[in-house]
C-alpha cells in the first residue's frame, strides 16, 4: 500500500503539481488584500479578515481547485495506455483508487496549511496587532479540509472516467456555483455538500462544537455524500473495462 | 533530375543535442524511398521538418521544386501523411474522422469509400474509432493520408502495428501507388527487410547524419563484393596489397578484398601468389542487408 | 478555406457534450433565479422599486461566471481534442496556415458562447415575463445583459483559448480559469483594466458598453498574440 502511495507521489512530483498548491496562499493573499475588512471596536481585528477572505476562499475556490487535483492525479494513467500499465502492475485496483485518494486529501491538508499561512501574512502585512485567534483559525482550516473529503471522492470518480480536463470540471462547475445562492438558505443549505466547505470555514458559525457546524450535520451531510461519492467511484474504478 | 524533395543542409537542434544534422536528402519523382535508421536517428524529426510541422534550425526543404518556407499551404496540397502513432479522433467513426479531413481537402465525398476500401476499413466504417484495434487505427491513418491522392506519400513507419497480411497489403498497396498514379512515396522504418521488400532508393540515417543514399540495387551490391582470403599472415598479405594499390580490409581471421568485378578478385589472388603468399581459403561472403546497415550504424556511433 | 476548417471542428465537437453546456450554462443562470424566486418572491420584490431591474442584476451576478467558466471549459475541450491522440500533427499537416487552424477554434467557441447569450436572452425574458415583474419590459436592458458580457469576455476567451492550446498539460489552462472565476467574483474589488472583471460590466464610468467595446478590442488582441505564439511553435 505505502509503495502504491509513494509510486503515485513520485509521478505527481515530476508533473509539476507543487506549484498547484502554491496557487490557494496567492489566492488567499489576494483576496484578504483586495478588501478592506471594516474595523469594529472591539472585536479581533482577525476576525473580520477571515470572515472575509474564508467566504470567497470555500465557496468557489476550494471546491474548484480539488477538482483539478483530482484530475491531474490520473493524467498520467489517461495518456497513452497509462492505466493498462499501472493495472498489469503487482497491485489490486482498490489499493490504486485507494492511494490516489489518500494523496489528494494529504495534498489538500497541505494546501489549507498553505492558506493559514497566506492569512497570517495578510494579517502581517496589514498590520494587525490583536492576538491571532488560533484556536479559531485551527478549526476553520480542518474543517474547510474535512468538507472537501467528499467532493475529492466525487472527482476522482469522474477524473477516472473521463479523459479530457474539461468534463470533470464541467461537472464540478455545475455544482460549485450555485453554492452561492444556497448557502444563503437556512433550509437547504446545510443539506449542499458543495457548500460544505463555506460553512464549515465560516467562523461565523456556532462555536460550542468542535467545528462550526453541528456534528450530526457532518456526519449526515459530510459522512453520508462521502460514502455514496467514495463507494460509488470506487466501485466505478473496480468494474471499469481498461 | 527533378527531385521531388530535397533538403538541403538540414539541421534541426534540441537545445543542445542536433537531432538532424546537414542532411541532404534527394528523392526523385516516383521512387519509393525508403528512410531507414535506428531508434532515435532522426527520421520522425525530419518527416516533420518536411511536412513543415517544425522549422529547421538551418537549412531548407524544397518539395516540387518549391521552398517549404513560403509555400508551405500550396506544397502540402499535393502531399499526404502519416507521422508516427496515428492521430485521429476516437470518439467519432473512421468516416467522420475523414469526413472532416475531407471538408479541408475539399475532394469529392466518394474518395471516403474509396481509400476505405483500399485500406479494407469499409466494413466498420460507421464504428467509433475508440473501439478500433490498433492495426485498424492504423490503416485509418494510412487512408487519410491517401485520400486527396497526393503526388508525394510520406509515411512514418506505416506498418506499426499491422498484420502479416496487413503488412503483405500494404506492401502491395504502396508498390502500386507509382505504377498507377505517378506517386513518389517516402517510407520510414527501422526494419530494413521491409524497406528490401518494396524501396526503389535507400537513404540511412544515424545519429541525425545520412551516411548512405543511393538506389537499392547499388546497396544490394554492396551485400555481393565481399571476397574473404585466408592467408597465413593475413596483415602482411594486406599490407602488401594496399602497397600495390589494391583496396582490401584486414579482418581478424582473413583479408576481405574490396574487388568490385571478378577480373579484380583474380587479380589480387595473383599477385597475393606472386608475392609468396599460402592461400588457404577464398569465399565469397554474401552479406545481408542487414549486416550492411548494422555495419554503416556502427562505424557511425563509433566515430 | 477558414469556412471549411470551422465546419472540420463543429464535427469534431460532435458527441463532446459542448452543445449541451452550451444550453446548461444560460439554463443554469435562470435556473438559479428561478428557485431564488421561488424561494423568496416577496422578500425580493421589495428589494428595489425598478423590480425587472432587480431581477437582471440578480441574474448577472452568475452571468460573468459562468460565462468564464464556460469560456475555459470549451477552450479546454477545443484543445483536448486535438491533443487526445496529437491530431494537431495530422491537422497542420494538411493545407492549411496554422494561423486558420487557431482562427477557427475561436470562431467555434466563440459561436457556442454566443449561441449561449442569445438563449440567455430568452430564458431571462421567458422566465421574467411570468414572474410578472411589470407591464414594462426592459427589452434593451435585457439585450445588454445578455449580450454584453460575451463581447466583454471575449479576452478571457483570448487568453484561454492561447493558454489552451499551446499548453500540453490541461491543468494549467484549467487552473488559470479556477483563479479567473475568483477575480470575476471578486469584480467589484478589483480595479477596471483587469480584464475578468469586464463581463459584470461595472466599471467607474457606467457606461457598460465600454466594457463590450475594450472587450472586443482586447479581445482581439489577445487573439492576435495568441496566434502568433501558435503559429511560431512547432507541432509535435
Ligand atoms: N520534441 C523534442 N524535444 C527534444 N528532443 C527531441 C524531440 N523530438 C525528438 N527529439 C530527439 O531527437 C532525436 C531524434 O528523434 P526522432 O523521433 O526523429 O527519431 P526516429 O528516427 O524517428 O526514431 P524512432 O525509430 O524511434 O521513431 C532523439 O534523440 C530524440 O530524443
Ligand atoms: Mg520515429
Amino acid at each position: 500500500m505505502f509503495s502504491v502511495i509513494n509510486s503515485e507521489w513520485y509521478k505527481l512530483r515530476k508533473s509539476k503539481v507543487l506549484f498547484l498548491l502554491l496557487i490557494a496562499p496567492l489566492i488567499g493573499l489576494f483576496i484578504g488584500i483586495a478588501n478592506s475588512s471594516i474595523e469594529i471596536e472591539g472585536i479581533n481585528a482577525w476576525h473580520g479578515k477571515l470572515v472575509m477572505m474564508n467566504f470567497t476562499y470555500a465557496i468557489l475556490f476550494l471546491p474548484l481547485i480539488s477538482g483539478v487535483l483530482a484530475s491531474v492525479i490520473c493524467r498520467y494513467e489517461h495518456q497513452e495506455g497509462g492505466w493498462k500499465q499501472l493495472l498489469a502492475l503487482p497491485v489490486t485496483r482498490g489499493k490504486v483508487f485507494l492511494s490516489k485518494y489518500l494523496l489528494l486529501i494529504l495534498l489538500m491538508l497541505v494546501m489549507q496549511l498553505m492558506y493559514l499561512v497566506s492569512i497570517y501574512l495578510v494579517g502581517m502585512i496589514e498590520g494587525i496587532t490583536d492576538p491571532f485567534p488560533m484556536d479559531i483559525v485551527w478549526k476553520s482550516i480542518f474543517g474547510g479540509w474535512v468538507a472537501t473529503l467528499p467532493l475529492i471522492a466525487l472527482q476522482l470518480w469522474v477524473s477516472i472516467a473521463f479523459k479530457s480536463f474539461a468534463a470533470p470540471f464541467a461537472i464540478n462547475v455545475i455544482f460549485t456555483l450555485p453554492t452561492i445562492l444556497v448557502i444563503n438558505s437556512e433550509r437547504f443549505g446545510p443539506y449542499y455538500p458543495w457548500g460544505q466547505p463555506f460553512l464549515m470555514m465560516n467562523i461565523g458559525g456556532s462555536t460550542e462544537d468542535v467545528f462550526f457546524v453541528p456534528w450530526d450535520q457532518i456526519l449526515m451531510v459530510v459522512g453520508g455524500s462521502f460514502l455514496l461519492f467514495f463507494i460509488g467511484g470506487y466501485l466505478y474504478f473496480l468494474k471499469k473495462a481498461i | 533530375m527533378e527531385y521531388i524533395v530535397e533538403t538541403k543542409h538540414l539541421t534541426k537542434s534540441f537545445g543542445k543535442e542536433k537531432a538532424v544534422s546537414n542532411l541532404e536528402m534527394k528523392i526523385p519523382k516516383g521512387e519509393i524511398y525508403g528512410f531507414l535508421g535506428p531508434n532515435g536517428a532522426g527520421k520522425t524529426t525530419t518527416i516533420r521538418m518536411l511536412l513543415g510541422l517544425m522549422r529547421p534550425t538551418s537549412g531548407s526543404v524544397q518539395l516540387f521544386g518549391k521552398d517549404m518556407k513560403n509555400n508551405r499551404i500550396e506544397i502540402l496540397k499535393n502531399v499526404g501523411s502519416l507521422v508516427e502513432n496515428p492521430s485521429y479522433y476516437p470518439h467519432l467513426t473512421a468516416k467522420e474522422n475523414l469526413e472532416a479531413s475531407r471538408k479541408i481537402l475539399n475532394v469529392p465525398k466518394k474518395r471516403i469509400d474509396e481509400v476505405l476500401q483500399q485500406v479494407r476499413l469499409h466494413g466498420v466504417a460507421n464504428k467509433k474509432v475508440k473501439g478500433y484495434s490498433l492495426g485498424m487505427k492504423q490503416r485509418l491513418g494510412i487512408a487519410a493520408a491517401m485520400l486527396h491522392q497526393p503526388e508525394l506519400l510520406i509515411l512514418d513507419e506505416p506498418t506499426n502495428g499491422l498484420d502479416p497480411s496487413g503488412i503483405i497489403e500494404m506492401r502491395q498497396l504502396i508498390q502500386s501507388l507509382p505504377k498507377e498514379y505517378g506517386m513518389t512515396v517516402l517510407i520510414s522504418s527501422h526494419l530494413l527487410s521491409e524497406i528490401d521488400q518494396m524501396a526503389t532508393r535507400v537513404g540511412v540515417v544515424s545519429k541525425g547524419k545520412m551516411i548512405f543514399q543511393d538506389s537499392i540495387e547499388t546497396m544490394r551490391k554492396f551485400a555481393q563484393a565481399s571476397i574473404q582470403v585466408k592467408v597465413n599472415d593475413n596483415e602482411a598479405a594486406w599490407r602488401s596489397l594496399l602497397a600495390n594499390g589494391q583496396k582490401a580490409d584486414l579482418g581478424e581471421e582473413s583479408v576481405t578484398l574490396q574487388a568490385e568485378d571478378d577480373e579484380q578478385v583474380a587479380a589480387s589472388i595473383r599477385y597475393l601468389v606472386q608475392q609468396g603468399f599460402s592461400i588457404y581459403r577464398v569465399q565469397e561472403e554474401k552479406r545481408s542487408l542487414e549486416n550492411i546497415f548494422l555495419e554503416m550504424t556502427k562505424e557511425e556511433q563509433a566515430g | 478555406m477558414i469556412l471549411s476548417l470551422v465546419k472540420a471542428d463543429f464535427l469534431k465537437i460532435k458527441r463532446k457534450g459542448m452543445w449541451l453546456l452550451c444550453l446548461i450554462g444560460p439554463f443554469g443562470v435562470v435556473a438559479l433565479q428561478m428557485v431564488n424566486y421561488g424561494v423568496r418572491k416577496d422578500y425580493l420584490f421589495d428589494q428595489m422599486d425598478d423590480r425587472w431591474l432587480y431581477y437582471i442584476l440578480n441574474i448577472n451576478t452568475f452571468t460573468p461566471l459562468a460565462i468564464v467558466l464556460g469560456i475555459v471549459i470549451l477552450t479546454s475541450f477545443m484543445a483536448s481534442i486535438e491533443d487526445e491522440t496529437n491530431a494537431w500533427k495530422q491537422l497542420v499537416a494538411l493545407p492549411v496556415s496554422k494561423r486558420a487552424v487557431y482562427l477557427s477554434k475561436f470562431t467555434v467557441v466563440s459561436c457556442i458562447v454566443f449561441l449561449s447569450s442569445v438563449l440567455l436572452f430568452l430564458f431571462m425574458l421567458g422566465y421574467g415575463l411570468t414572474l410578472g415583474l411589470g407591464a414594462d419590459i426592459p427589452y434593451l436592458r435585457i439585450i445588454e445583459y445578455s449580450f454584453l458580457p460575451f463581447f466583454a469576455a471575449l479576452p478571457v476567451l483570448g487568453l484561454q483559448l492561447w493558454v489552451a492550446s499551446v499548453s500540453k498539460n490541461q491543468a494549467i489552462p484549467v487552473t488559470l480559469g479556477a483563479v479567473g472565476v475568483i477575480l470575476a467574483y471578486s469584480a467589484p474589488l478589483l480595479p477596471d483594466w483587469v480584464i475578468w472583471k469586464w463581463p459584470a460590466l461595472s466599471n467607474d464610468w457606467d457606461h457598460s458598453y465600454i466594457n463590450a467595446l475594450l472587450g472586443i478590442g482586447f479581445g482581439l488582441v489577445l487573439y492576435v498574440l495568441g496566434m502568433i505564439d501558435f503559429k511560431r511553435r512547432d507541432v509535435k
